[in-house]
């Protein structure tokens, strides 16, 4: 027996240790593309790939695309040292990448591969520029615009919006399109709309004269709280306060995604919404549905206001080349043909951007028989590089304002009081960022950090090797016999559970962002800077109340497991539907409950409106966001934990219920007992999974609500989440998660000491 | 007290079923939803108000969706990378669990402690480790990347200690008399009798992976190496959703698990019935 284990132990740690060491050199050059295309636009890069390799029969190109968390994916591959050879730079991550000397310069590279970087739009190109060097080649970009529904214009009489339009222009426009067409007291149909994303508003501070940061982007006092911002703030955000020419929201003003059925994209399709505003991604769809009658719409660049100027935003990708490229002479001449002329003609057959090239957009004008890429062109000129792509911190600064301008238009806040909070907590941000931000260094990788996990994890192994066999020496010793059945798990927790957590607690006590050179030791701070987070406070007690779920589901549970173990026709299938919400993908089951919850037309309000209810913001209503969470969590869990507490009352003799029943115990005292007592293991298990499970709940907040309205549904893990990912904080999310592991840690101590007793061992 | 009324007894039929039917449609509308607007264009899905039903059945949808991505690599690769997490969960965590709940040795109990504890570790934090450890054995792109770390699991563990603590005590003392050793008593007493845990826990595991998101998104960068819940989230792009291919795949996604639920419970959930092992 313990030979047959011993050998497993150590074939597994030696496949380990072997594979520890890379072993594949590469034979053939194989470059790597990483874009977020989707299924469609892949086909059309593969096709400039496959012009490529034609030119250069001995690389290979491959593309990979990154439908989702590319920021992420982007990152930790770069921790790794195994990132694409070329890769698409765009807003979010710019910041990230540009200071931090991750990234070849190109600009020495442009002649040799036949470009003048004057063909580009030189507001485009200059995102992409620090000082005298060009990190990507612009590939495409756009300005924010304003698509106007023009079927609802014609059909409410309305004039199309002027190329050259004001606010109040834009006011009276909405005024006229916004109708109470079922004659309830509210309105039906809107004229505009307000999303609170920074992306959209931030021109609109610009028009009037205000801006979010000084120019020299140090600072947010007196401009992001300055007359001029509140100003353009106030005016969008009256459209729907005030003048009611704008819907309300059906979830956070900031998570409400483009999925959220019956959200503003499905308005502005259906005739309910007149105008919105959006990049030039949007046309795309759109083109296509306007080609088959289904849609007519027409574009216009946004208002501005009479005593202000034009002002718009532009925001671009590019391709871009990390130094730690092994292939780096190739990967720059793929950069260069990537970001080309002939490339950017093969692109624009879908036009999901504006080229960067002036030619190629000017061509792609042409070809458009809507004349709206026209529109998109002669706003170009005004376009103004986003604080998105100069700023290090601008996520944190993004999230900051957001959720500023959230408090006044959704908790009714004073503008500037909100304002000049969220300008005092953006300066601190900075000040603290630059006390670390030492002189940009080159990034070698980060093999130190792989050495030191595999270290960790070698010696683990060693300790654990030897100490097997020092006990394996005496025959039949229990505990060599304990630690030969714990191997197989340990080595796999050891790897993937241990090591990562001493890691951890390492990134704890350090400044680290993934791909900064300087990692600074900072002692406690990070558990210094908790204790004074107020958000992070919020959302420790956001998870301390959704906690409270798990009583409640698991009731339910038991009951519903109760029903499903009699003998009745159909349980089988019975089962397999309440089972169905553990099995279904998470990103499916939101956009469904989004419509449930959804205050106009969900089923939910729809059922309660036959008890006289009034509409219910779930979603919207901070005080009742977080219960809409914990419903949806009952709703998920139901059926693991009925499959759980099935087992377990398969287990209770059903001698125990004839006797029970033959000397008249009533429903109730053979459920209290019977079944109770001798399902403690099994409940006090479901108990124990699903607290820690509830104290790690994510990915529901994160495609439900992303922590909104006002932070009411901001959970520990969501928070860990941006910190970490979003603020490459990694050293404060780290610090975080040690003290929510500590927490869980105690309250399950708890449970064993006063509720487990009596379980263990009976 | 039961009703020997046979009218009685058949209204108290018709309640319950009629509760059980009300219960299930709860569970079940929002996937009759999905399923009605996985038939549906785009346009319609984002009608206002919502609509209920499809104007027609749109099977285009499902051709379209499995045909614009490889979805038949997709499921290979899911089938392989949930079939290895599942066999590697069954046997580390019945061992696991049975030195934990049948064993004495010193220092178990911090031992299952610790074990413990690692479930309270939220899953984004050995994120980039784990990657980087991936990484420097040389595995991305492998389904060894994949599924490596999915080969045991606490959470199975700490079920199958629960369920083993159950077993009396009787059965393995008769086996030990009769000299059988450790391996032979957990091989031949236990786990026969723990078929409904084991069940229980590889449904879990398959579904876990089969599940999994983030993990295999980091790990892979191929489109062939993709598992079919990346695959899903590969129709979306910056500029569209393509709504109806999501929800066509999200249901064909589905279906498998559903189905190996539906055929498979009763080994699981009635398995065996411990009656008659009375301590």
């Amino acid at each position: 027996m313990r030979s047959i284990a011993a050998f497993l132990y150590f074939l597994l740690l030696a496949i380990f240790m072997l594979l520890a060491s890379p072993l594949f050199a590469q034979q053939k050059i194989t470059l790597r593309v990483a874009n977020w295309a989707g299924a469609d636009e892949v086909k059309l890069e593969e096709r400039i790939a496959a012009e490529f390799m034609q030119r250069h029969p001995n690389v290979s190109v491959s593309i990979e695309s990154i439908p989702a968390n590319y920021k992420q994916k982007i990152l930790t591959s770069i921790a790794a040292g195994n990132v694409a050879d070329v890769f698409l730079l765009d807003s979010p991550i710019i910041p990230a990448l540009l200071n931090k000397g991750v990234l070849v310069d190109l600009k020495p590279y442009l002649a040799e591969g036949g470009i003048d970087p004057e063909i580009f739009f030189p507001n485009v190109r200059e995102i992409f520029e620090k000082g005298d060097a060009l990190y990507a080649i612009p590939k495409d970009f756009t300005p924010i615009m304003m698509y106007y529904n023009k079927r609802m214009f014609d059909k409410n009489g309305v004039p199309y919006p002027p190329k050259d339009w004001t606010w109040d222009d834009y006011l009276r426009i909405a005024q006229q399109l916004t109708r109470d067409n079922d004659g309830d007291g509210q309105p039906d149909q809107f004229g505009a709309v307000f999303q609170n994303y920074f992306f959209l508003w931030q021109p609109w501070i610009w028009m009037a004269g205000g801006d979010v940061m000084n120019p020299a982007g140090t600072s947010a006092l007196g401009y992001f709280n300055s007359p001029e911002t509140e100003r353009a703030m106030q005016f969008q955000i009256d459209l729907r306060n005030k003048y009611k020419v704008a819907p309300g929201f059906t979830g956070s003003t900031t998570g409400e995604g483009e999925s959220a059925a019956g959200g503003t994209t499905g308005m502005f399709y259906s005739d309910r919404l007149g105008m919105i505003s959006s990049g030039h991604w949007s046309l795309v769809n759109w083109k296509k549905y306007m080609l088959t009658g289904e849609l007519d719409i027409g574009v216009a660049p946004l208002p501005y206001p009479k005593d202000g100027k034009k002002a718009n935003v532009i925001y671009a990708a590019g391709w871009c080349v990390p130094k730690i490229t092994p292939n780096r002479e190739w990967a720059i001449k793929l950069a260069l043909f990537l970001g080309g002329e002939l490339a950017a003609r093969i692109r624009s057959e879908m036009a999901i951007g504006i080229p960067a090239i002036q030619t190629v957009a000017e061509e792609q004008v042409a070809s458009d028989p809507y004349g709206l890429e026209q529109v998109f062109l002669d706003e170009a000129p005004y376009g103004r590089q986003s604080w998105g792509t100069v700023i290090d911190e601008f996520s944190r600064i993004e999230t900051i304002t957001q959720q500023a301008v959230e408090q006044v238009l959704v908790g009714g806040r004073d503008i500037h009081q909100a304002f000049t909070e969220a300008a005092q907590t953006i300066d601190e941000e900075l000040e603290r960022a630059a006390k670390y931000s030492g002189e940009v260094t080159e990034l070698k990788g980060n093999r130190e950090i792989i050495g030191f996990l595999i270290f960790v994890a070698a010696l683990a192994a060693l300790i654990a090797a030897a100490f097997y066999l020092w006990n394996s020496r005496r025959e039949r010793s229990p505990l060599a016999l304990g630690y030969t059945f714990l191997a197989p798990s340990f080595i796999v927790l050891l790897v993937f559970i241990f090591t990562p957590v001493f890691f951890s607690l390492y990134l704890s006590f350090h400044q680290w962002n993934v791909v900064a050179a300087n990692k600074p030791f900072v002692g406690l701070e990070n558990f210094s800077q908790l204790l004074r987070d107020r958000t992070f406070w919020n959302s420790f007690k956001n998870t301390l109340i959704y906690t409270l779920h798990v009583p409640v589901g698991m009731a339910i549970s038991l009951f519903i497991a109760m029903l499903m173990n009699r003998k009745i026709r159909g349980v089988n299938l019975l089962r397999t539907i309440f089972f169905l919400p553990s099995v279904a993908s998470f990103v499916a089951v939101a956009l469904v409950w989004q419509w449930m919850y959804h205050p106009e037309f969900g089923l939910l309000n729809y059922l309660l409106s036959f008890f006289g209810v009034e509409r219910i913001g779930w979603l919207s209503d901070p005080n009742l966001a977080l219960v809409s969470v914990m419903i949806l969590s009952v709703w998920m869990g139901i059926g693991y934990q009925m499959v759980i507490f099935l087992a377990g009352l398969q287990s209770i003799p059903e001698e125990l219920y004839e006797v029970a029943l033959t000397e008249g115990a009533s429903a109730w005292q053979r459920f209290r007992y019977i079944t109770l007592p001798l399902l403690k293991p099994t409940t006090f298990f479901v108990l124990i999974t699903s607290v820690i499970g509830s104290f790690q709940v994510f990915t529901l907040v994160y495609v439900m609500t992303q922590g909104g309205p006002l932070r009411a549904t901001d959970v520990v893990v969501f928070h860990i989440y941006k910190n970490a990912w979003d603020y490459l904080k990694m050293g404060y999310a780290s610090a975080i998660s040690w003290v929510l592991f500590i927490v869980i840690m105690l309250i399950t101590w708890a449970q064993f000491r006063f509720i487990g007793k009596g379980v263990e061992y009976r | 007290m039961l009703s020997k009324n046979p009218i009685i007894k058949s209204i108290r039929k018709l309640f319950l079923y009629g509760f059980l039917f009300l219960l299930a449609l709860s569970m079940l509308a929002p996937f009759l939803w999905m399923v009605l607007s996985s038939f549906m264009s785009e346009l319609e899905m984002f009608s206002f108000p919502p609509k209920l039903l499809p104007e027609k059945l749109r099977w285009s949808n499902y051709t379209e969706a499995l045909t614009l991505l490889p979805f038949d690599r997709f499921f290979l690769n899911t089938i392989v990378v949930t079939l290895f997490a599942a066999a590697g969960q069954l046997l580390t965590c019945s061992m696991a669990g049975y030195a934990f709940a049948r064993l004495r040795f010193r220092g178990r109990d911090k031992i299952f402690a610790l074990y413990l504890s690692t479930m309270m570790i939220p899953a984004i934090v050995t994120l980039i480790p784990s990657y980087l450890i991936i990484n420097a054995f040389g595995w991305m792109d492998s389904y060894w990347a994949i599924f490596t770390p999915l080969l045991t699991s606490v959470w199975g563990i700490f079920l199958l200690r629960q369920f083993f603590l159950t077993i009396p005590r009787d059965y393995e003392d008769a086996a030990r008399i009769d000299g059988a050793s450790e391996w032979t008593i957990y091989w031949r007493v236990i786990l026969p009798l723990s078929t409904p845990a084991l069940g229980t826990l590889a449904i879990f595991a398959f579904m876990a992976s089969w599940k999994d998101f983030l993990w295999p998104l980091i790990v892979t960068s191929r489109n062939d190496m993709r598992t079919v819940e990346v695959g899903i989230a590969m129709f979306h792009s910056l500029h569209a959703s393509n709504w109806q291919y999501q929800m066509a795949a999200a249901v064909v996604v589905m279906l498998p698990i559903a189905l190996i639920f539906f055929f498979t419970q009763k080994y699981f959930i009635k398995g065996i019935t411990l009656s008659g092992l009375k301590e």
